[in-house]
């Protein structure tokens, strides 16, 4: 797994979910890997189907779309300098305290199948969770995904 | 043979990961032959959601099918994983 330089971002700084969305979700559509309003339909996505996961020791989202708005499949992320509430996976009223942002561009099922499972089992390890947060540099991320492939 | 459905809210992304786990949770446990699984997204089943004995989501379902759906979300955080296969086993084995 390897994020690109292009599609990350360091220490966002974001007040809502909504903004982060937006910030991270902009830089998927300049690089082309998604279509023009892949925003829009990240945002309405997340209002119905939402993405926080509860994640120790804090949460992780992983927000993603349907596959007709994706040219390449691809992931984005951003760790946040300051926590943002995302809703919980499953559930309508339980909120998350997000600090790392895994965004998916996913054309199809079969299409980044290891490539998620590795994602997942990343997040399920409270120690890389933290370390993820501190990162400094694209580079660092890659060095922590990559030993664990 | 019983029926699992898998779903979430694009049918591409973490029911793909569940899927994948429940595969081979299903291959370690000897149930892989008496098992089928189905990969869809809530909006495709709601519909059709008595057709399945067993229903895993990581997404919130209608009120109406609620009571046939196990929350899927602990294969993604690995939170809470064998209270969530206990409750799959159970079904799978009802008669």
């Amino acid at each position: 797994m390897k994020v690109e330089k292009e599609l990350a971002i360091i220490e966002l700084e974001a007040t809502s979910k909504e903004e982060a969305l937006q910030l991270l979700g902009s830089k998927l559509i300049e690089q082309g890997y998604v279509k023009e309003n892949f925003i829009e339909s990240i945002l309405e996505r997340e209002k119905n189907y939402p993405t926080g996961l509860p994640t120790e020791p804090f949460g992780v989202a992983i927000p993603h779309t349907d596959g007709d708005m994706i040219h390449t499949s691809t992931i984005a992320f951003a760790s946040l300098k300051n926590p943002v509430k995302f809703l919980m996976m499953g559930t309508d009223d339980k909120l998350v305290e997000v600090k790392l942002i895994f965004m998916l561009a996913l054309k199809s099922p079969d299409d980044q199948l290891e490539m998620l499972q590795k994602l997942m089992e990343l997040i399920q390890d409270p120690e890389m969770v933290s370390k993820l947060a501190q990162i400094k540099s694209v580079d660092e991320l890659n060095e922590l995904v990559e030993d664990k492939v | 043979m019983k029926k699992l459905l898998i779903m979430c809210g694009t049918g591409i992304a973490t029911s793909t990961v569940v899927k994948g786990k429940v595969e081979q949770w299903l291959k370690d446990n000897d149930l892989s032959q008496e098992v089928k699984i189905y990969q869809s997204k809530v909006s495709d089943e709601i519909g059709r959601i008595d057709e399945y004995d067993v229903v895993l989501s990581t997404t919130l379902v209608p009120d109406k099918i609620k009571d046939k759906v196990i929350d899927g979300v602990p294969l993604l955080t690995g939170i809470g994983v064998d209270s969530m296969y206990d409750k799959v086993l159970a079904e799978i084995k009802r008669e």
